[in-house]
């Protein structure tokens, strides 16, 4: 077993830390929470310190910060409705774009790997595609009302434009956009979860999808393509199989799961308030991989874990938050302590 | 109790969703119509006498029973009308999910059956004319289902709602034509005052007759966006009016023996007929009294009926002064949905500007939804018209309009993706087939159909000079002009789910 070591806690909200979101340097962090602010966080000094904080954005909790890929855009999605945008332009942190359209709780949003498209989703079922139509302009694109119940998570595929929603009506859902008439379309359904679908994290390809859910369960997904060469016989372009299940790790509603494309490494956070590490075993089957269990925190956070995110630099450092409030940066190391 | 009766209303909801299918009333893949919302938050209140203990409830096989007071007492069961789902924020727009009793096939039936129907008021009336109105696009979708002609599917229809009792079978082209005059006199008018005072909210003019967009615009957007929407009434409710107040006059009957059905591509006009605005207290009726969709034709025609075995009998022509050619099914250009920007911008280009028989060039924004058109005059954009389908670009508007950057004088909104011939409940494609080939089937008819020249048309001249005391009189105003308004959401605590 490995050893996740704790390097800082660090109080950061009032009420519930929702979500954290690494800056694509590696250097900076957002988070945000309960208390309806945004708090970017970078190193002085050997530790975590807060940068700015941003407030006024908000009326109601914000639920998820996410970095744009260029580094120059914060989006955040809050319980008040909307999504804000933030840039730097002049200088300090502001809001300068509200998208606005979804009828309640705003619950996730995610930008494209090019930048050039945003998505949202939430409790009124539906998930939404913005583009970036010039400074500070955000066009809708397109409402996918493919999902029967709340959306959860919205996460682009790591190299295209393909967008997985997460939802409690226990699928996943894939779309795409249609290239000869321009319309989004829902191009697969994954179905196998018993329960909510919390989050999911695509692995470097974007061949393979990983998802958690409140059935307690944690499934690898993997893309087969026409005339693939395991003679899997298909009808649309391509098929998304659940090729593992990882049950009877986790005791209580997984939360989130982060999928390092450095490192290959998978942190799952969990209602029994414990980060689990999962790495793929090396005689692993592409058609029937294996996962093992490399290291199991336990009492990371003293509440519920609601988010666990990889460095994007593959140090192995590990940053979670948690319904008590709590950031806390962990580096994953080799061995027992 | 509240939450008991709220869990009623979601059992209800759900079932009366099941009840309300018949495998039908789902959307088709162009995903982008407005949905109905999760919850359902008709509040409902319990009539209930005081007891010391409390209530106990015990749920029975057909209903529930409060059986606090030592008996059993069956609980009321709760009852979702149009009118509830018209005064609640709960849904953007909730037609395809609730059980639209007064407004369904069967109903329609029993009154063909009965010559009797209950009105909202829970009187008992006997109908002695049954008139029938039908709109371009479910006709088209009609004959494209079963390989017609659209003046073949307008005689075939008009047989078979003769063949269950009606007494009238109408086009609905003078009530088009009279809604786009309206229009055009609207927004001059508009255009005027938005020049004396450009802060008055009156430019851009937005088109009213989507029931869908007015119902969204009044939940969603309340106040910010009701002062855009035109005022007149669509081409359903002015049909109405002429039916109920005009035909039965010079019929001479009372307006409530005269039961009025329109067919319609969209199941958002059951609830624009439903709407207070158009009953009347005096007259002690709806202008329509009941909408059915291409959907619901199809399966009153059942499976192994074809329309095309049906009788063909030609449209009536019940009004005194004859619209000059021959009764039909007829297009207004520019769009499937009525023609609203074309005929605006034609208007307004000749009385603003002197452009007599401007062309219109329909440029297409960031999609096929969304279009736009200009007249230039001396190098100056004069006049910005566009066309907005869908509810992607619905929002686009909205938001550009939130920021002051909207830069038009008239939308026409339609909330279909493709407008009225791509409606809500108009006949699905066949298994394997493509919407988007059959929209574009439907649009190639509806070019194909004779056009309609409203400021032409005599008999809707002839309704302004003798009906309504001519063109800008206050009985016009009141007769084909309508009102929104703002409904408050309420949001309440049982139906957040994180």
């Amino acid at each position: 077993m490995d050893n996740l070591k704790l390097t800082q806690t660090i109080p950061a909200h009032k009420g519930i830390a929702w979500n954290l979101s690494w800056h694509p340097s590696g250097n900076t962090f957002a988070s945000c929470g309960e208390d309806k602010t945004i708090k970017l966080w970078s190193k002085e000094g050997g530790s975590w310190a807060a940068k700015a904080v941003l407030m006024d954005g908000h009326q109601r909790a914000i639920r998820q910060v996410a970095w744009s890929p260029c580094g120059n855009l914060l989006a955040s999605a809050s319980f008040d409705a909307t999504t804000a945008i933030w840039d730097k332009k002049s200088g300090q942190f502001e809001c300068n774009a509200t998208l606005e359209g979804h009828e309640n709780e705003v619950k996730s949003v995610a930008w494209s790997p090019s930048g050039m498209l945003l998505a949202t989703c939430g409790r009124d079922k539906s998930v939404w595609i913005w583009e970036v139509a010039g400074d500070d302009e955000y066009e809708c694109e397109a409402v996918l009302n493919a999902h029967h119940q709340d959306v959860k998570k919205v996460v682009w595929h790591p190299l295209s434009e393909i967008l997985a929603s997460a939802s409690y009506d226990n699928t996943v859902k894939l779309y795409k956009e249609e290239i000869h008439d321009n319309e989004w379309n829902c191009i697969a359904t994954l179905q196998s979860h018993e329960s909510t679908v919390w989050s999911l994290a695509f692995d470097p390809t974007g061949e393979r999808l990983a998802t958690c859910s409140d059935d307690k369960t944690v499934k690898i997904w993997k893309q087969y393509r026409p005339h693939n060469p395991e003679g899997l016989v298909m009808e649309k372009d391509a098929v998304w199989k659940c090729v593992c299940t990882l049950s009877g790790y986790h005791t209580r509603c997984i939360y989130d799961i982060a999928w390092c494309h450095k490192t290959g490494l998978i942190a799952t956070a969990c209602g029994d308030d414990v980060i689990r590490i999962f790495a793929e075993t090396e005689d692993s089957d592409p058609n029937a991989p294996t996962f093992e269990l490399v290291c199991t925190k336990f009492n990371a956070h003293s509440q519920d874990v609601n988010c666990v995110a990889w460095n994007p630099l593959g140090n192995r450092e590990l940053i979670s938050c948690s319904d008590d409030g709590e950031i806390k940066v962990w580096n994953l190391q080799d061995g027992e302590d | 109790m509240v939450e008991l009766s709220n869990i009623c209303i979601s059992l209800f909801r759900e079932s009366s969703r099941i009840t309300s299918t018949h495998g039908a009333l789902q959307l088709t893949d162009l995903d982008d119509f407005i949905t109905p919302s999760q919850e359902c938050i008709k509040p409902v209140k319990i009539e209930k006498t005081k007891t010391k203990t409390g209530a106990k409830i015990k749920i029975g096989q057909d209903g529930y029973f409060d059986v606090s007071n030592g008996r059993q007492q069956k609980l009321q069961k709760v009852e979702i009308t149009l009118a509830d789902c018209l005064a609640c924020s709960g849904c953007i727009t909730s037609a395809e999910s609730v059980l639209v009793t007064k407004q369904s096939q069967e109903e329609l039936l029993r009154v063909f059956a009965e010559k009797k129907f209950t009105n909202n008021k829970g009187v008992v009336q006997d109908v002695s004319l049954i008139v029938i109105s039908l709109s371009p696009q479910p006709v088209l979708s009609l004959a494209a289902r079963y390989g017609l002609t659209a003046e073949e599917a307008t005689t075939k229809l008009t047989g078979y709602f003769k063949s269950l009792g009606a007494h009238l079978v109408l086009d609905m082209t003078v009530a088009e034509d009279l809604s786009l005059l309206e229009a055009q006199q609207e927004f001059l008018q508009r255009y005027q005052d938005h020049q004396n005072d450009p802060t008055s909210k009156k430019l851009p003019m937005l088109a009213s007759s989507c029931p869908g967009w007015v119902c969204y615009a009044e939940k969603t957007h309340g106040n910010f966006i009701l002062p855009y929407i035109s005022t007149t009434k669509s081409p359903q409710q002015i049909m109405g009016t002429l039916v109920k107040q005009y035909l039965s006059s010079i019929r001479q009957l009372s307006p409530a023996e005269i039961y009025h059905v329109t067919v319609m591509p969209c199941y958002d006009k059951k609830l624009e007929a439903s709407r207070e605005d158009f009953y009347s207290d005096i007259l002690n009726c709806h202008d329509v009294d009941c909408v059915i969709t291409a959907i619901e034709l199809e399966q009153m025609l059942g499976t192994d009926k074809s329309l095309s075995e049906v009788e063909s009998v030609p449209l009536d022509c019940p009004w005194p002064e004859s619209p000059g050619a021959a009764p039909a099914l007829r297009r207004h250009g520019g769009s499937g949905s009525g023609g609203y920007a074309d005929h605006v911008f034609t208007y307004a280009a000749e009385v603003l500007f002197g452009e007599a028989n401007a062309k219109l060039v329909y440029k297409n924004l960031r999609n096929p939804d969304f279009r736009e058109v200009t007249l230039e005059k001396d190098g100056k954009e004069v006049l910005k018209f566009a066309i907005a389908n869908g509810f992607r670009n619905i929002q686009n508007l909205v938001q550009k309009l939130k920021r002051g950057k909207s830069p038009y004088h008239y939308v026409e909104v339609m909330a279909c993706p493709s407008g009225c011939l791509n409606g809500g409940a108009q006949v699905r494609p066949a298994p394997g087939d493509n919407s988007r080939e059959l929209v574009s089937q439907l649009q190639d008819m509806y070019s194909r159909l004779p056009p309609a020249a409203p400021a032409d048309n005599k008999l809707a001249l002839q309704l302004y000079a003798d009906w309504l005391h001519g063109r800008h009189s206050d009985k016009a105003r009141a007769t084909l002009h309508t009102a929104y308004h703002a409904l408050e959401k309420n949001d309440i605590a049982l139906n957040i789910k994180w």
